[in-house]
């Protein structure tokens, strides 16, 4: 695999990826809680993508009914609970995904600054 | 797909929730309003939602399992059309010949808990922002 023009290896690489993947569903989950009260309206999320090495580019054509929920009298079928938990959860992984970059940018750095910088 | 087309989606939600609260306030404060400029009494107003960019056409719809996601937005403003609620008040300056005003059909406790539910819908809204304000502040943090 070519590392990019980044710099940054593999690693960096897929997490950038990640980072899109979970901005996608940041957007899923914003949507359904806009949609909490419209009638009709299905509950919607983005599918993980298994391989890494590109699937996530097409993250947004991945967006998917979610089975197994009630759906009440208008048709709507959005749980707020689940929106809830898929926030804190999505915001997390974020976090994660984004203190492990940091610290794969901070190897660049130092290697730049010839090991000065930790 | 950005992080600030999130945060788009969910100022869709804050609009909508809004103007339904404004609503609910406005059927409250006209509970007992006899006069209107159409004539005859207030009648109670209500926001349909609409999953905004929904798709019409045969072909949109085949693909809508793979839209992107989408905001809402409030398509109509639904007017009561119930027949007005008649109360017995002669004395009453808008009472008819046999002593009945036509008031206005709002249950004060319906409208208390749609202005609950609207109110809750916000904060969630409002969680989701924060939320995505926070992934954005730590997307930056990674240049320092």
């Amino acid at each position: 695999m070519s590392l990019g023009n980044a710099g940054i290896g593999q690693t960096g690489h897929a997490l950038g990826q990640y980072l899109s993947y979970l901005t996608a569903r940041q957007e899923a989950i914003a949507s359904n809680i806009a949609n909490a009260d419209t009638p009709g309206f299905k509950t919607r999320d983005v599918e993980v993508p298994v391989d890494f090495s590109g699937a996530i580019e097409e993250a947004r054509d991945m967006v998917v009914d979610v089975p197994g929920l009630t759906t009440r009298n208008d048709g709507n079928n959005v749980s707020i609970d689940r929106e809830a938990r898929l926030l804190a959860e999505n915001t997390l992984k974020f976090t994660l995904a984004t203190q492990l970059l940091r610290g794969e940018i901070k190897d660049i750095r130092s290697a730049i600054e010839e090991g000065r910088a930790a | 797909m950005s992080l600030f087309g999130a945060i788009s989606i969910s100022a869709t939600g804050l609009e909508a929730q809004r103007t339904r609260a404004e609503l609910i306030t406005e059927n409250l404060a006209n509970a007992d309003t006899t006069r209107t400029p159409d004539g005859g009494p207030y009648r109670r107003k209500d926001a349909v939602f609409t999953s905004a960019s929904a798709p019409l056409s045969f072909d949109e719809a085949l693909s809508f399992a793979s839209g992107q996601p989408d905001g809402v937005s409030v398509s109509e403003i639904a007017v009561d059309d119930r027949d007005p609620e008649q109360r017995y008040l002669p004395g009453h300056p808008d009472a008819d010949a046999q002593g009945y005003v036509a008031f206005p059909r709002i249950n004060p406790a319906e409208e208390m808990v749609d202005l609950m539910g609207a109110s809750r819908s916000y904060a969630a809204n409002v969680a989701a922002i924060s939320s995505v304000k926070d992934m954005i502040a730590r997307s930056i943090d990674l240049f320092r």
